[in-house]
């Protein structure tokens, strides 16, 4: 608690008394932890800690969770998914509510234990998630699937998410927190980019509250001395060249591909697909799923707070016609998503 | 008879045999041995306390517990918390076509022994039977009345009274969101279900008990903010002092639960004046369910609301539970 207390007073010594301080967090885990903690209530005035997207099931296209609906609605057909993912709200409603067969995983071997007692079906694995979801299922794809076991593919890169943000002068980020998981796989190397390219301080943290405010207190201590570059005050966890067979695998089955990331747009080479030669394993090809044009939800701002230009608070829907029993916007389902975290701790 | 039948509810013959075989094996005592319409129970006087509650809880049985236990504990609970003393119960069950009767058996004698180790008596029952797929297995409605022994009401609660709980908060919601088997994890938490009166009866004697409130849905953050609504004082609790088992911590992170929001059912949350809280937690450490009794926090005038103080000196809004994490906790 005294060494707490002693970062946060170090914190408030590096912080300008004439400059406003904005630092992002791109991870849900950060973020949940962030809220939780009541970090923000113990920052000087002078600096910001925004969320940005680390919430996977936020980004997730209206697209493919319509086609996971269409799909769960086949008779042949059972579609398994992340449990957040059920309740993702689209304009046709949610693979809950509308959705006919699926059943919740929590982890890729599930879908093939699905697979294996179901052989009569054809089992579609809505595959989600940024780069730690995307390890395991190149991991399964290694060891060999089920020849009824298909993924629909909806993997998204961090780094490259994180580019757009530098680029957009309306955010105006001075330093990143980067996410632990995604990190582990990818590395503290994978993040040099921002350091070296476009001198943004980013430092790899872990989830306890301590550990994140060290972070903090490294970015700003860079920011101070003029000192920019990657570090990583999660060294127990997170190596400076990640976990190299994960990536070797990731790197066998999926291809960096131009997607859509929901109420934001299409962002070039930000999402990953199955790769041509394993096409049929690919949803997407086998079933030929096509695109569904992206409804806007009236009033909902999730595209903004997904990039950090807003907090929850400033949507008109929020906490009225959008909260964890009845949301509207995708930021409002998951333990991970901005809204959802806020609503429970503001 | 092995399974339950459409007949078993027909008030005939079988619902007789399921009486005779089943039920009064468990519950005997003599009020309702007469089988009549009513059961003459002897109330010691006037100030009595009534309460009532369905329980529809899934998984039917589960670590630390089962239905019927849950429909005995949870309906003397909420007299004991009331500042009564339970005295007897009325159950009402529900059954669905085809439910095993060794099962029917097992949540029964669960019910009884449940309500003797908490010294109640079960005066009245009824059953009915409805059709297969029209409920999930076994529903319980029970009824209790007690004495009023210490009268609590909120108006008493001032600024600077402390915030004491019995004990772990969260086991339940963690036991039964474990019990349910869609996330395969394997762990030790059960149930904290059990009957509290043994644990609050002797806390009635002491002057600067204020107010008593179990934590079941919503747990213990949504009881507090109601609290701060009834009395428009501010309740504060700080992290390091709320007592939480270290798996039951663990599986929240990762499930993305947050023990305060998640169902006790058998703690109490207590509210009492600052000097005599050291006292009421000493009484209750004593207790084999109060040995992780601690002061959690205070009331205040300075604010509204209900709010905790974190581990790293931050503050958390607690509000009512909005979102029911897990329906049919109880």
């Amino acid at each position: 608690m005294k060494k707490t207390q002693d970062i946060i007073k170090l914190i408030h010594s590096l912080v300008p008394d004439n400059k406003k301080i904005r630092i992002m967090n791109v991870c849900g885990s950060h973020e949940h932890t962030i809220a939780f903690s009541g970090m923000r209530s113990l920052m000087p005035e002078n600096l910001e800690i925004i969320p940005g997207p680390g919430c996977p099931v936020c980004v997730c296209p209206e697209s493919d969770i319509i086609n996971a609906i269409n799909l769960s609605k086949k008779d042949d057909i059972i579609l398994v998914t992340y449990g957040d993912m059920l309740r993702v709200p689209t304009q046709q409603g949610s693979i809950r509510a509308e959705g006919r067969n699926f059943r919740m995983i929590t982890s890729p071997f599930e879908a093939i234990n699905i697979a294996r007692t179901n052989p009569d079906k054809k089992i579609v694995f809505f595959s989600i998630g940024f780069e730690t979801t995307t390890a395991p299922t190149a991991g399964i794809l290694e060891m060999g699937v089920p020849e009824n076991l298909f993924i629909l593919s909806s993997h998204r890169l961090t780094p490259t998410i994180m580019e757009v943000l530098v680029k957009d002068a309306e955010i105006g980020i001075d330093g990143f927190i980067a996410p632990g998981h995604v990190s582990a796989i990818v590395g503290s190397n994978a993040w040099n980019v921002f350091s070296e390219k476009y001198g943004i301080p980013t430092v790899v943290a872990g989830f306890e509250a301590d550990n994140l405010l060290l972070g903090i207190l490294e970015i700003l201590r860079q920011l101070k001395d003029g000192s920019v570059r990657t570090s990583n005050v999660y060294s127990g966890v997170v190596k400076s060249e990640g976990n190299v067979r994960a990536q070797k695998l990731m790197e066998k089955y999926f291809e960096v591909a131009d997607v859509n990331w929901r109420g934001v747009g299409y962002i070039p080479a930000s999402g990953l697909e199955l790769r041509d030669r394993y096409a049929e394993r690919n949803a997407r090809e086998v079933f030929e799923l096509e695109e569904i044009k992206e409804a806007k939800i009236p009033g909902c701002i999730c595209g903004a707070i997904i990039l950090g230009k807003a907090y929850p608070s400033a949507c008109k829907l929020f906490k009225k016609a959008c909260t964890p029993k009845a949301p509207k916007g995708p930021c409002m389902v998951s333990f991970e998503g901005a809204c959802n975290i806020w609503y429970k701790t503001n | 008879m092995k399974k339950i039948e459409i007949g078993h509810g027909s008030g005939g013959r079988l619902t007789r045999e399921l009486i005779q075989k089943v039920f009064l094996k468990y519950f005997n005592s003599e009020e309702l041995k007469p089988l009549e319409d009513a059961a003459y129970i002897r109330l010691k006087n006037h100030n009595t306390a009534l309460t009532t509650d369905s329980y529809v809880v899934r998984p039917l049985f589960f670590p630390g517990g089962d239905i019927g236990k849950l429909s005995v504990c949870g309906t003397v609970n909420d007299l004991a918390v009331s500042g009564a003393v339970p005295g007897y119960l009325s159950i009402g069950i529900i059954l669905e076509e085809g439910f095993p009767i060794g099962s029917l058996e097992d949540i029964v004698k669960s019910i009884g022994e449940t309500s003797r180790n908490a010294g109640v008596r079960i005066a009245a029952g009824d059953t009915k039977v409805v059709e297969k797929g029209k409920c999930d297995g076994v529903y319980i409605n029970t009824t209790g009345i007690g004495e009023i022994a210490r009268p609590l009401f909120p108006d008493n609660i001032s600024p600077g009274d402390a915030v004491i709980a019995t004990g772990t908060l969260g086991d339940h919601g963690t036991a039964i969101a474990l019990a349910r088997d869609e996330f395969a994890i394997k762990s030790r938490v059960e149930s904290d279900c059990a009957p509290l009166n043994g644990l609050l009866t002797p806390l009635f004697e002491i002057e600067g008990l204020k107010w008593m409130r179990d934590p079941t849905r919503g747990g213990a953050a949504t009881v507090l903010a109601e609290l701060s609504d009834l009395t428009g004082l501010g309740v504060e609790i700080f992290e390091d002092k709320v007592p939480v088992r270290e798996d039951v911590r663990f599986i929240s992170d990762m499930l993305g639960y947050d023990p305060l929001y998640l169902a006790n059912e058998g703690k109490a949350l207590i509210i009492a004046s600052d000097e005599s809280a050291g006292k009421i937690v000493g009484i209750l450490r004593k207790h084999s369910l109060g040995h992780n009794a601690a002061i959690i926090g205070n009331i205040s005038s300075k604010f509204k609301g209900a709010r905790l103080r974190t581990r790293i000196g931050g503050e958390r809004l607690l509000d009512v539970l909005e979102e029911d994490m897990l329906p049919r906790i109880c």
